[in-house]
């Protein structure tokens, strides 16, 4: 699964940069078309639950999510053969 | 996305603004309905007015949006005369412990069976920034540019002395809790009252010298203490640090309740 | 039986089962009566802490489907204004019985008065409109509380019992039928919006617990129920219907009882002061005094008026300083004569004969 975060509701708060304990969110410097300078992803292989929700069947961490005031993030699928970072763990 | 069954999709974004803690509280709202298994047909959610208030309004349930102050009075009515109803009641600083501290304590006192959500953001938001009872001593605020002079209202503690049956507080940083909080209220018969210390960016933190979001949450949550912490402070005879406020579950316990789901 | 018990029997008839009050000289009997009640019956009664409380739950308690009713008197009334207003806006059918005392402010709260007739329907800020009753005996203490109620749900409004304390507390004989007919609220088709007017601008009512997620809320709102503050369009759309719905329906919903149509002299007249009335016409043999009793005093019929063909003048004793004496001013061209009366006393026929006298 990957992390995205909805343009068209974000009010660039930047509160997921602030708790996110993996660190995966970074401020943003462009501004979007809303006016708002949005977070970006910035390390999103560390993200716990983008990895391994599949795995488990359930929400991981996930506080992202929760404190986000605008409801705007959200995980999807990704699709088939999109590129995407990982981390390996040995 | 949270909870989508219960968002009123056509209705976001919505108009809270940037940074916002009541957005975070609702989406810990909504995420304890749906722990608890609730049936959109039978649960109701109440409020006043204010920020706080239009929550309901984003909620894809049957929600009433009352007078000011007056949420729990309504909410007692429709628990009362249809018990098998969930009642959610959400409410602000101003709304519940201003003109509505009458019917606070005295739904505190019935134990009525519903779960009250407490938006504290120590500020009038909707009208402008204006001093609330919860407004701390020497905050600035619209009405109080010279600093607050009254002393403020301790939410959590007129709930436990007027005899609800939960009542626990929390910050809008302390997400997971919040939403265990929210749920263990649910879960008791008889009034629970859950208060949450939210950030007003844009009316408190402007005048109060936190101007960005992360600021007024890093103050949020630096200044929040877990309640067996201040505990065993005060058993210790050791100082509690000033300003420091106590977050966690104040009481649970078994009052005789009004409005028991049979 | 007593007037306020008669009116509490009423609601119980006509299927109220929540009463949430506060007590007040002079309606305190009708909370007793509903405390004693409503349990038996499988309502709820429950004192709430103050009268915007009592209006408030009320309100609350409708919204599930309950007829829902409370009592107060003049300063409890006052109190309750912003949540009739309320009730008004997001068209909740209630009960609210005013047993009017002497006024203004605490007033002599074990005299009678009519002094809140103007205040039932401009009392919360905002245009809207809403239906009063004014009964002038026991059994219509019992009759007017039925009809309250099927008029709220019809309508969808707050309706209004403006008794008095005479009326209150007086005590006559009341013939109780075994069953009232009832008209309930129309159910909110599937498929409709929840404050889409029908035919008669009364939008279906779906109380909470359907899964029907209906937005209630005080703001002006749209079809749908959700807040649309700036658009003039909406709130025009809105507070129209909300007074056109009662005001289009007048004649329907008048009740009115006229005597000697074609007399000079015509006394308008409801609640108490119609008895001193009918007590001087019975002392006359002559049928040279009319008389218009209104039972239904908002919206106010101005059509009944008319029914007086040959009036040369109107008189009309009240229990105040001339309240509803200026609808009917407005509305006719002949002098129209008030008979205040304030202090707690009914009009005594004495009263009346010299006012006829004086005005013939």
């Amino acid at each position: 699964m990957k992390l995205v975060i909805d343009e068209s509701r974000c009010k660039g708060c930047n509160l997921c940069v602030l708790v996110c304990p993996y660190g995966i969110f970074r401020e943003g410097t462009e501004l979007n078309s809303r006016g708002v300078v949005s977070p970006v992803l910035d390390r999103p292989e560390r993200c716990t639950n983008c990895r391994l929700q599949a795995l488990y069947g359930r929400m991981l961490c996930g506080v992202c999510h929760m404190i986000c005031p605008d409801q705007a993030i959200a995980w999807v699928e990704e699709r088939p053969f999109e590129p995407h970072r990982v981390e390996v763990e040995f | 996305m949270i909870a989508p069954d219960w968002f009123r999709e056509d209705r976001l974004p919505h108009i809270y603004c940037t940074g916002c803690g009541n957005g975070t509280v609702l989406n810990c709202t909504l995420a304890a309905v749906e722990e608890m298994g609730w049936e959109r047909s039978e649960t109701a959610f109440i409020s006043g007015i204010g920020c706080s208030s239009r929550a309901p309004g984003y909620i894809l349930a049957d929600s009433l949006h009352t007078t000011h102050g007056r949420a729990l009075a309504f909410a007692t009515g429709v628990k009362m005369a249809k018990p098998d109803l969930n009642v959610v009641v959400f409410t602000g600083d101003g709304d519940l412990a201003a003109i509505g501290g009458n019917h606070f304590i005295h739904a505190c006192r019935r134990n009525v069976d519903m779960t009250v959500v407490c938006m504290n953001n120590q500020i009038y938001g909707m009208t402008g920034g204006q001093g609330s009872p919860t407004t701390p001593l020497g905050a600035i605020s619209t009405t109080t540019p010279y600093g607050a002079s009254e002393p403020a209202f301790d939410l959590a503690e007129l709930a436990v002395a007027a005899g609800a049956n939960y009542v626990a507080r929390w910050t809008s940083y302390h997400v997971k809790e919040l939403t265990r909080a929210v749920t263990t209220g649910m879960q008791t018969p008889g009034l629970a009252f859950i208060e949450v210390r939210t950030q007003c960016p844009t009316n408190y933190g402007r005048h109060n010298k936190l101007r960005s979001v992360p600021a007024m949450i890093e103050h949020l949550r630096s200044h929040a203490m877990l309640v067996e912490k201040r505990d065993r402070l005060a058993r210790e005879g050791r100082p509690i640090p000033e300003g420091t406020f106590t977050v966690g579950e104040l009481v649970r316990r078994n009052r005789p309740a009004m409005g028991v789901k049979q | 039986m007593q007037g306020n018990a008669a009116c509490a029997e009423g609601a119980l008839a006509a299927g109220c089962r929540f009463f949430g009050g506060y007590p007040i000289t002079p309606s305190t009997e009708i909370a007793e009566t509903m405390a004693r009640r409503l349990p038996k019956m499988g309502g709820v009664f429950i004192s709430m802490e103050d009268e915007l409380a009592s209006i408030a739950a009320v309100i609350g308690a409708a919204w599930t489907g309950a007829r829902a009713m409370t009592a107060t008197s003049g300063p409890g009334f006052s109190l309750m204004m912003e949540n009739i207003g309320y009730a008004a806006m997001t068209e909740t059918p209630c009960v609210i019985v005013n047993v009017q005392r002497g006024g203004p402010s605490t007033g002599q709260p074990t005299r009678a008065a009519q002094g809140d007739m103007l205040q039932c329907r401009f009392g919360s800020h905002g245009d809207y409109s809403i239906i009063a009753l004014t009964p002038n005996s026991v059994q219509e203490m019992f009759d007017l509380t039925v009809k309250a109620f099927d008029l709220a749900d019809r309508f969808r409004v707050p309706t209004f019992l403006m008794a008095d304390e005479i009326v209150g507390h007086m005590r006559e004989r009341v013939t109780i039928p075994d069953a009232v007919d009832v008209t309930s609220r129309r159910p909110l088709a599937e498929g409709c919006l929840p404050f889409e007017a029908g035919n008669d601008g009364v939008p279906g009512f779906a109380p909470f617990g359907l899964g029907r997620s209906v937005h209630v809320t005080g703001l002006t709102h749209d079809e749908r129920g959700y807040p649309d503050t700036t658009d003039p369009g909406a709130h025009d759309r809105l507070v129209r219907r909300l007074v056109a719905k009662v005001e289009s329906a007048r004649r329907d919903i008048a009740d009115y009882e006229v005597t000697n149509p074609d007399a000079e002299t015509v006394f308008v007249t409801y609640g108490p002061p119609s008895r001193t009335v009918e007590q001087v016409m019975r002392d006359r043999p002559d049928d040279s005094i009319g008389h218009l009793r209104l039972r239904v005093v908002w919206p106010f019929p101005e059509f009944a008026l008319q029914e007086f063909g040959n009036a040369k003048v109107f008189l009309m004793p009240e229990l105040n300083m001339g309240q509803m004496v200026r609808e009917v001013q407005r509305h006719v061209d002949q002098p129209v004569i008030p008979l205040e009366k304030i202090g707690g006393e009914l009009h005594t026929p004495a009263e009346l004969v010299r006012a006829l006298e004086a005005h013939r």
